[in-house]
This record gives structure tokens, sequence and C-alpha cells, in this order.
């Protein structure tokens, strides 16, 4: 469970979050809003990038804003970027090992974690392989396999289906709603793929201009009037 | 989507390494060292013998380089400053306490890792440019202190220098001659490559690899980017420092105009067109910034005369190979590899 409370953030003029204040409990939550909404900045501030005017964030009883960032996923909260940030120069196995490197496992142990992670995402085959050879799935697998090995509690997933086939979409989709199934972690999802929401979020948050507009049971808050239109545009008017 | 599964778990099976010809691939660069150690002494003369082993010694503190701007993506100008730290200390050592001369050469190295430490400080805010320059700064400070109070030569006081005493820092006692001291010197770089290779597959290379494609994702998978970058550049510091002490023990005195910043400069460019991905760059590069003046000089040219070279081969490096030397190299050979078998 994730408990945020009044959470502002600005950029100089720029108001990015505006008094947020939610609590998500559901196993996938979704993350919508326009560009610019302030989507990246609330992953942002979850993951210590960007540090609040004033608010709070609880995860599970914990005060994460109160932790450095690389504190917070040693704690188990993971994420993957817009721009997946695979690195060429390491195997398909040493790019997930590194999140295992500070949890302090035993060698056995991290070979278990290792080997999971790589079957729940199909990688095992090519776990020796540099990630250089690797096409765009494949490598956005690697990033996801990245925030699911170990003991994660929370997922936090930026635009992970952007630019992806019809059946890439689907196997991700399919991963995605595992993910909980997996390991117990709560997964934070922002997609602009609407389809992609409605199949594996429970929850869904929309996101406007900083406030947030709804929350609720993902499929009343994609049919509330004010989310279609700010968010769906008026092409269902 | 059963289909895309097997897609992906198929692939890559038929290039998976075979593991003994991993292993000895591993250690190419410490076999490489352990026959130029046991055959150039036979080879070469007594006079080439010396400048080899300065290009040993070189090709440490170029690999100290390589390690720092290949991995975390940081351009190090104070490298031959930390040679000096790494001289001093282990000249210090030597006169003061007799200790064997492993012992001054750990020293050297370990206070040459501090210093490196201390210059990770700006490190962990700045990098490029102003990173570079700052390093640049540090080794112009160094530049003018060691003038001031002098490499230590046997005198008393805490700098251990007078303008009389001309007391020789001890070899180690296996390695007395010039012979012996060459083979002793890559010995000791055959180490220090091994350090580097083991630090590179482990943890720390993973946690350097994520800082250089960006730093988010590396405190995003729970690195500490402050430890890792100051780890990075303490070891890249040990390592200048022990090539340091091995000056020191090889010409068994330092003179502190041997120092200057523009060193610095001039071993990070050669670095750079040696190659910094390839162990073997380091070597290109020692062998650039030691072999070729006295190549030239051989040949009754001006020693100087090699810059102009060194200048050419920046110009090639940038033009054509991004990698250096090193890169452009081992891709030819590939490429003849991969010709080979068809022919």
């Amino acid at each position: 469970m994730i408990a945020i409370e009044n959470l502002t953030v600005s950029f100089g003029g720029v108001t990015a979050l505006n008094a947020v204040t939610v609590t998500l409990d559901q196993p996938v939550c979704g993350i919508i809003g326009p560009n610019g909404a302030g989507k990246t900045t609330f992953l942002n501030v979850i993951s210590g990038f960007v540090v609040p005017q004033t608010g709070s964030i609880r995860a599970n009883d914990t005060n994460l804003l109160s932790m450095k960032p690389h504190e917070r996923a040693r704690w188990g909260l993971r994420r993957s970027f817009q721009k997946e940030q695979v690195v060429n120069e390491l195997t398909v196995e040493d790019n997930i090992r590194v999140v295992l490197d500070p949890l302090n496992l035993s060698g056995r142990e991290r070979r278990d974690v290792l080997d999971t992670a790589l079957d729940f995402v199909g990688l095992r085959g090519m776990r020796h392989a540099l990630a250089e050879g690797l096409n765009a799935f494949e490598r956005r697998m690697t990033e996801i396999a990245r925030c699911i090995a170990g003991r994660p509690r929370v997922i936090l997933l930026d635009e992970p289906g952007a630019g992806f086939s019809q059946g890439e979409v689907e196997k991700l989709r399919q991963i995605i709603s595992d993910i909980h199934g997996f390991n117990g972690a709560m997964v934070l999802l922002i997609d602009h793929d609407v389809d992609l929401i409605q199949a594996v979020c429970q929850e869904t948050i929309v996101l406007d201009f900083g406030s947030l507009i709804a929350v609720g049971e993902t499929a009343s808050v994609l049919t509330d009037p004010r989310v279609r239109a700010v968010y769906l545009g008026m092409e269902d008017a | 989507m059963q289909a895309a599964t097997k897609h992906l778990s198929g692939a890559v099976e038929p290039d998976a390494v075979s593991s003994t010809g991993f292993v000895l691939g591993r250690y190419v660069p410490q076999l490489f060292f352990t026959c130029a150690a046991i055959l150039l002494p036979f080879l070469v003369n007594a006079l080439w013998l010396k400048v080899l082993t300065a290009v040993a010694i070189y090709a440490l503190t170029a690999a100290s380089i390589a390690l720092l701007y290949r991995r975390l993506g940081l351009v190090s100008l104070a490298q031959v400053a930390l040679m000096g730290c790494g001289g001093w200390v282990a000249l210090r050592f030597a006169h003061a306490f007799g200790l064997p001369f492993e012992v001054n050469l750990m020293a050297g190295g370990i206070f040459a890792g501090l210093i490196g430490m201390i210059l990770a400080y700006p490190a962990l805010r700045m990098r490029g440019l102003y990173l570079a320059l700052i390093t640049l700064m540090a080794a112009g400070g160094f530049g003018i202190l060691i003038n001031v109070i002098q490499f230590p030569n046997g005198g008393g006081g805490l700098t251990g220098f007078e303008v009389r005493a001309i007391t020789y820092m001890p070899r180690p006692v296996i390695a007395i001659s010039d012979a012996a001291y060459f083979s002793y010197c890559m010995v000791v770089i055959a180490f220090g490559f091994l350090l580097i290779d083991v630090h590179e597959r482990g943890r720390a290379g993973r946690g350097w690899a994520l800082i250089r494609k960006s730093e988010a994702s590396a405190m995003a998978a729970g690195v500490n980017v402050t430890l890792y970058k100051v780890w990075g550049f303490a070891l890249s510091g040990f390592l200048a420092g022990v090539a340091g002490a091995l000056l020191a023990g090889n010409l068994q005195l330092l003179d502190a105009r041997s120092f200057p910043p523009a060193e610095s400069v001039m071993i990070f460019a050669l670095t750079v067109v040696g190659g910094a991905w390839h162990w073997y760059g380091a070597v290109i590069a020692a062998l650039l910034y030691r072999l070729v003046p006295a190549f030239l000089n051989d040949l009754g040219l001006d020693g100087n005369a090699a810059y102009i070279i060194f200048g050419l081969a920046l110009i090639h490096a940038l033009i054509t190979a991004p990698k250096g030397l090193a890169g452009q190299l081992s891709d030819g050979l590939k490429r003849l590899a991969r010709r080979g078998p068809n022919a």
C-alpha cells in the first residue's frame, strides 16, 4: 500500500504536482494523464530524484522520503525509465545482477533469484549475451527483469509499452499482470495505451496539470466524463 | 505469445561462450606480461631494457587513466601527479624505515589512492570539462609543491631532502639488476591489470557501468553512486601510485622537474590514442610515450619530435578510431579472422 499525502512539487513557477493526496492499494495501479500532467514527476518523487516541497509518502508503513534513492532501491523500490537504461557493455545477466549486488544475498540465493527473474521475462537463453545485441523488446524485458528480481515491494514502470507491436504489448501485458503473483510487489504503471491500462490495472489515477482529477476502479475512472474531457479528448463526445 | 517467448529464449544459444577459451582469454594480459618479463631481457640490450622498464611503468599509469575513462566516463588529468605522490611516499618510507621494497610500493600506492579519493570529491558533482580542469589544477598544485619540498633523497626532516645528500632508494632484493627489475615491474603490472579485471567483472564494474549509463538508473538499481565513484578514483590513484613507486625504484631517485602537469595531459591524450577500451591500449599508449622519443633519439633526431607524431596520432584517433588504435587493431583482427575460414 502506498499512502501519499498533500504532495506538492514545483519547479520555479511551474507546479508539477499540486497537493496530491491518494492511497493506492491494488496490485497494479495505472497513472494516466496528458503530456506534462506530472506523471513522470510523480514517479520521480517516489524514487527520490525529485524532492517535494510538501507532503509525505508512506509505503507499507515506511517513510520513503527520509531515504536516499539508492536506499529506497535496497528497501525494495524499483523502477524502469521511459528510455530504457540497459547497459550495452554488460551481459543480460549482469544487467540484472546489478540490483542484487547491494542485497547481500548468498551465492546460491542470488543464482536462484537470477534464474527465476530470467525465466519470468523469457530471457534465460540469452543470459550471457551482451546487451548491445538485443532488440528493443528484449532490452525492455531486461529492464523489467531488473525491476522484478530480488524482493521488490513497489515497482514503478514508466511507459514500458511505448513503441512496441501488438504482439509484444500482449506479452508485456501478461508479464505486468503476473508480477504481483510472482513476488507480491505492487506495480505503478504509467502508459498512454489505455487498452493496456484497462487490461492490467485494477485501480487508476488521472493527473492533469499536476492535480489529481480522478481515482478509483479503472473501468469507472475511464468512463468518468471529466477524464474523457481532459485525457481522451473529444473524439468520443 | 508462446512464439515470442520461444524466439526470445532460443536466440543466442549457439553463441554461448566456451568456458576454457573464456578463462584463457581472460588472462591474456597476464600471459603477455609474463612472457615479456621472461623473454625481453634476453632479446634487447641494456639501454632499450631501461626504456622498456619505463614503458611498462607508464602502461600501468595509462591503465589507471583508461579505467576511469572507460568505466565512469571521467577524465583525470592528474595521474602523473598521483605517480609523483606514490613515488614521494615510497622514497620517504625507503629512506626512513629501510623496509622491504614491497612495503614501500604498497605505501606509495595507498597514499596515492587516498589522494585519488580526495580528487573524487569534486567528481561527485562534476564531470567532463569541469572535472578535467579540477584534476589539472590539482596536478598543477602538485607540480609547484613538489618543486618546493623535492623528492626525498636520504636527507633528514619530514621532507627527507638535502641538497648534497644523494642516497639511492634500494631496489627489491630479488631484482637488483636492471634486467631483473624489468621483470619485477612486469610482474607488478600483471597484478595491476588483474586487479582492474577483477573489479570490472565484479560488483564494482557493474555499478560503474550503470553510473556511466546514467546516474539516475544507477541509483534506481540501488547503486551507491558516491561510494562507487570514490572507489573508482581510489583504485585508479592506487595504480598510479604503484607506478610512481616503481618509477622511483627504477631510477632509485626522482626529480621534481619530471612531474609537470603537462605530462599528465600528455599521457591522458596518448591513452585515448592507444584506446581505453582494450587492455593493450594502455601498452600502446606507454610505447608511444616512452619508446617513440627514445627511438627518435637513437636515430639521431630530437626526441621532442615525438610530439609531432603524438599530435598526428591524436588527430588520427579522433577522426578514424573512436576506440583508439587498440580498437582499430582488434576490429582489423576480427575482420581477418572472419575472412579466414571462408577463403
